[in-house]
């Protein structure tokens, strides 16, 4: 029973929203299932952030390895809670929205949020370099034709591309690298793409259809599938 | 032997339900009732002698939108006669409904030129009556009006007819698989390199006495991707649970972590460790992408996992944590149907599940029959797809070159079949 | 209080920075400040955004609000032993309307459109323009057909890649790796901008002001 409910609903869900498609009054099923999940996932976070407090406060209890890194962790989340859910410091109290410009909550994240986000996502100019670097030691065919693919995508994209190719009469054009950039992309890349495209269609049909079906039942607790 | 950590509320748990049980206790107020407020001005323009004219368009008709469930109805009409491109007087037309005998109600405001409209404020339960008035810059000048009409429910779309055939037929092919693996015929799968590595790469922490790291993805639960993710765990915690290797599973989305849970926690049970299992394999950090990202590479370089799998949907971050991964030397195997953060993983991981290789992972790590019957739907889809297109392919080129006219009708039945509505 | 803001983002982007030489207490102590925050942020917007904003201010008018409402009531059962069984059936409901959803989706979008998308004529521009392409056209629209075709073959499971198969299926793995490499090449360049960005903070916005 405790088995069998879950994986029925599953079962109900899915077929549901399959035939939503096709039955035009029930069309709506999609949307509402979008307005469902948001609500679970609020609930959820009662549990997330529940779970994100005891692993800090068991760290800091048993002083475990960077201990005192826990406090700032929860003193962070504590302080962020405290000043959104009763917007402490909101020039418009507690009425206003809790983003109002001038707001504690707000401020915190143009000046600590945004630029801890920037510098995260500016870390990836030095992990594509030395991505770059290993990639350039190619060890088999695949890894030099994805180099040589990447090198004139990449040299297309600049003035240097045009420059190291003029000499190229223009019966040929299509051989200056950023013409040459220009047709890869247009053609072999939208080849491959539309391939792997379809395989995930079919994979995520398959995938689908072993989760309605209960073929696929290991997130629910069940490793007898 | 250690002793499981029970879940139970804390006063943590408590703190965070406050503001929500606040929210919720307050009684609610009754809904309103009543339409909504029309956001048009709705006052009709009378015209005055003084008024700048303009003759009403004709011939409109309202008729019943195809396949819906009675909120829609189509009008059509001829334009206004001075309503040309240069020199005409009418600056726009103005559609009116009326439902069920009352006051007309403004509902659509359409630029000069236009020759149609559908209202999607309808209902199956009341009858429509419409006119639609040319505006000028003084006045407005109303159209005869339709006939009642009462839409129509219909009750399937068969304007969708080929997706469900299509549907049908990799859907069944699907479940026909399936049940002849039931039925004991043996199917071929050919090897996939990554899936084949993964005994390797789970008994190499363990031989080494350092963790094996997942990492589902960035998205939640609803998100294909991520549950692709959580049945690849599935599989992988057997092994794991069979080994007594270490596992840390961060998570970014509170669904996850439930579900995470649930799945190692079964594997556990079933290789007959349940004593083994703890909550903490799973753990919350945050919903922002790159403060979890921040956080994972700071497991990385202090716990030195041996084996990471990063079995998802990913964004940006794809090349951060591939990167460190590469950088602390553990093995990595990498999936994701994102085809933008393929090339990261392939530049930086061992191995690399490339897009339906993912889906198709669980079912070839379970190594079960019913399981790799999916595998084979997903075959029948291909060989459709390739199929249509040389046949397509070959019918429009010789029907385009040479006007042939049969290869064009060929073609014509094709791009219909597989036009997306 | 804005110079103050400047220098705390500065410390932080440092201390981010600090990553790339090593693990160090200054990257613990940004990435801790960042977890916390961030979490906390996230909460209050859901918050806001799904438990105020739908059931007070709209007055939880919609009848599936309070059917999402008890699957999240269900969820949070977790929290009690006994009983936590019983979370599973919301995970089941979004799994199978995850499932459901996309199932028909993906072969709406994935399949039938990009194979529609193939069916294009070699020797033609455009459709209806009759034996008028380029030499430039032609290649492309072979290249687009036989590439899509031979990557389908890389990807077909019941065949070993032996033989002709395989010969096709190598062809296929030439055009896939293509297209990764051009992903490739074309991100670079943005993902240079980035840091641009950032040290343009730390050289104008930050050290602009110590001088």
């Amino acid at each position: 029973m405790k088995r069998q409910i879950p994986l029925f609903i599953t079962f109900f869900v899915g077929a549901l929203l399959i035939f939503s498609v096709f039955i035009p009054p029930m069309e709506s099923a999609g949307e509402n299932f979008t307005l469902f999940f948001d609500i679970i996932a609020v609930f959820a976070f009662f549990l997330g952030g529940g779970n994100l407090l005891r692993v800090h406060i068991t760290k800091l209890k048993r002083r475990k390895q960077d201990w005192p890194f826990s406090i700032v962790t929860i003193a962070g989340f504590a302080f962020m809670l405290t000043v959104g859910i009763f917007k402490i410091g909101n020039p418009g109290g507690i009425a206003a929205s809790v983003t109002a410009d001038g707001s504690w909550f707000q401020e915190v994240f143009n000046y600590v949020l945004t630029p801890l986000q920037s510098t995260m996502y500016a870390l990836l100019a030095f992990f594509v370099a030395s991505a770059s670097y290993r990639a350039f030691r190619a060890k088999n065919r695949e890894a030099t034709i994805l180099l040589i693919a990447a090198f004139i995508i990449l040299l297309g994209r600049t003035p240097f591309g045009l420059m190291v190719t003029s000499w190229v009469p223009e019966s040929l054009s299509v051989l200056q690298i950023p013409n040459l950039a220009i047709w890869i992309m247009n053609s072999p890349n939208l080849a491959g793409q539309r391939a792997i495209i379809i395989g995930i269609g079919l994979g995520v049909v398959s995938m689908s259809l072993r989760l309605i079906l209960g073929v696929e039942r290991t997130y629910l607790g069940d490793d007898s599938g | 032997m250690i002793i499981q950590k029970r879940n139970k509320i804390t006063k943590v748990h408590w703190l965070l339900l406050l503001p929500l049980l606040i929210c919720v206790s307050t009684p609610l107020v009754a809904a309103q009732s009543g339409t909504s407020a029309n956001p048009f001005d709705t006052t009709l323009i009378v015209p005055d002698t003084a008024a700048v004219a303009a003759e009403p368009v004709t011939d409109l008709t309202v008729a019943d939108h195809r396949y819906d469930h009675g909120e829609k109805l189509d009008l059509t009409w001829v334009p206004s006669a001075d309503d040309p491109p240069v020199g005409g007087t009418v600056v726009g037309y103005r559609v009116y409904r009326i439902a069920d005998g009352s006051e007309p109600v403004l509902v659509a405001e359409l630029p000069p030129g236009t020759n149609h409209h559908t209202d999607e404020g309808t209902s199956a339960d009341s009858s429509y009556v419409y006119f639609v008035t040319s505006v000028t810059t003084s006045a407005e000048y109303e159209s005869a009006r339709t006939e009642a009409i009462v839409p129509n429910v219909e009750w399937l779309n068969f304007d969708k007819k080929y997706l469900f055939l299509l549907a049908l037929i990799v859907g069944g092919s699907v479940v026909i698989f399936i049940e002849t693996a039931r039925r004991g015929k043996k199917l071929f799968v050919r090897k996939i390199a990554g899936l084949e590595a993964v005994d390797d790469a789970v008994g190499r922490a363990t031989e080494m006495g350092r963790p094996i790291l997942f990492i589902p993805g960035i998205l939640d639960m609803d998100d294909v991707q991520t549950l692709a993710g959580l049945t690849i765990l599935g599989r992988i915690s057997r092994v794991i649970a069979d080994y007594d290797t270490r596992i840390f599973m961060p998570v970014s989305r509170s669904l996850v972590m439930t579900a995470g849970r649930e799945t190692i926690k079964a594997a556990y049970q079933t290789a007959g460790r349940p004593d083994k299992y703890s909550d903490d394999m799973v753990t919350y950090v945050t919903d922002e992408q790159f403060g979890y990202v921040a956080a994972v590479d700071g497991i990385m370089v202090r716990e030195k996992p041996a084996t990471v799998f990063l079995l998802g949907a990913f964004f940006a971050e794809s090349l951060i944590l591939a990167e460190t991964g590469n950088y602390i030397g553990a093995i990595q195997i990498a999936g994701t149907a994102r085809p933008a953060q393929l090339p990261f993983f392939i530049a930086a991981c061992d191995f690399t599940l490339i897009g339906e290789e993912l889906f198709a992972a669980s079912a070839y790590l379970s190594n079960e029959p019913k399981a790799l019957g999916s595998l084979k739907g997903q075959d029948v889809g291909k060989a459709i797809a390739m199929a249509v297109i040389i046949l397509g392919v070959v019918a429009v080129t010789i029907g385009e070159a040479w006007q042939v006219g049969i290869m064009n009708d060929l073609t014509d039945i094709l791009r219909a079949i597989f036009s997306t509505m | 209080m804005d110079h103050l803001a400047v220098w705390v983002a500065a410390f932080l982007t440092l201390g981010i920075i600090s990553f790339l030489y090593k693990d160090n207490p200054w990257y613990k102590l940004s990435e801790a400040i960042f977890v916390g925050i961030s979490a906390g942020y996230w909460f209050v917007t859901l918050f806001w955004d799904n438990i105020y904003g739908k059931f007070w201010v709209g007055k939880g008018e919609d009848p599936m609000l309070w059917v999402g409402a008890a699957l999240g009531v269900l969820m949070l059962l977790r929290l009690i032993p006994k009983i936590g069984w019983i979370s599973r059936w919301p995970l089941a409901f979004i799994v199978g309307c995850t499932a459901g959803l996309y199932l028909i989706n993906y072969l709406s979008s994935n399949m039938m459109r990009q194979v529609q998308g193939t069916i294009l004529p070699f020797f033609s521009s455009q459709f209806g323009s009759g034996f008028d392409a380029t030499a430039y056209t032609i290649v492309g629209n072979i290249v687009v057909a036989v590439g899509t075709f031979t990557g389908l073959v890389y990807f077909f499971f019941s065949k070993e890649h032996k033989g002709a198969f395989g010969g096709t299926a190598r062809v296929g793995i030439f055009f896939i790796m293509l297209t990764f490499g051009a992903s490739f090449g074309y991100t670079v360049m943005s993902r240079m901008s980035l840091l641009i960005g950032r040290v343009d903070f730390l050289f104008f916005d930050w050290l602009g002001m110590i001088k």
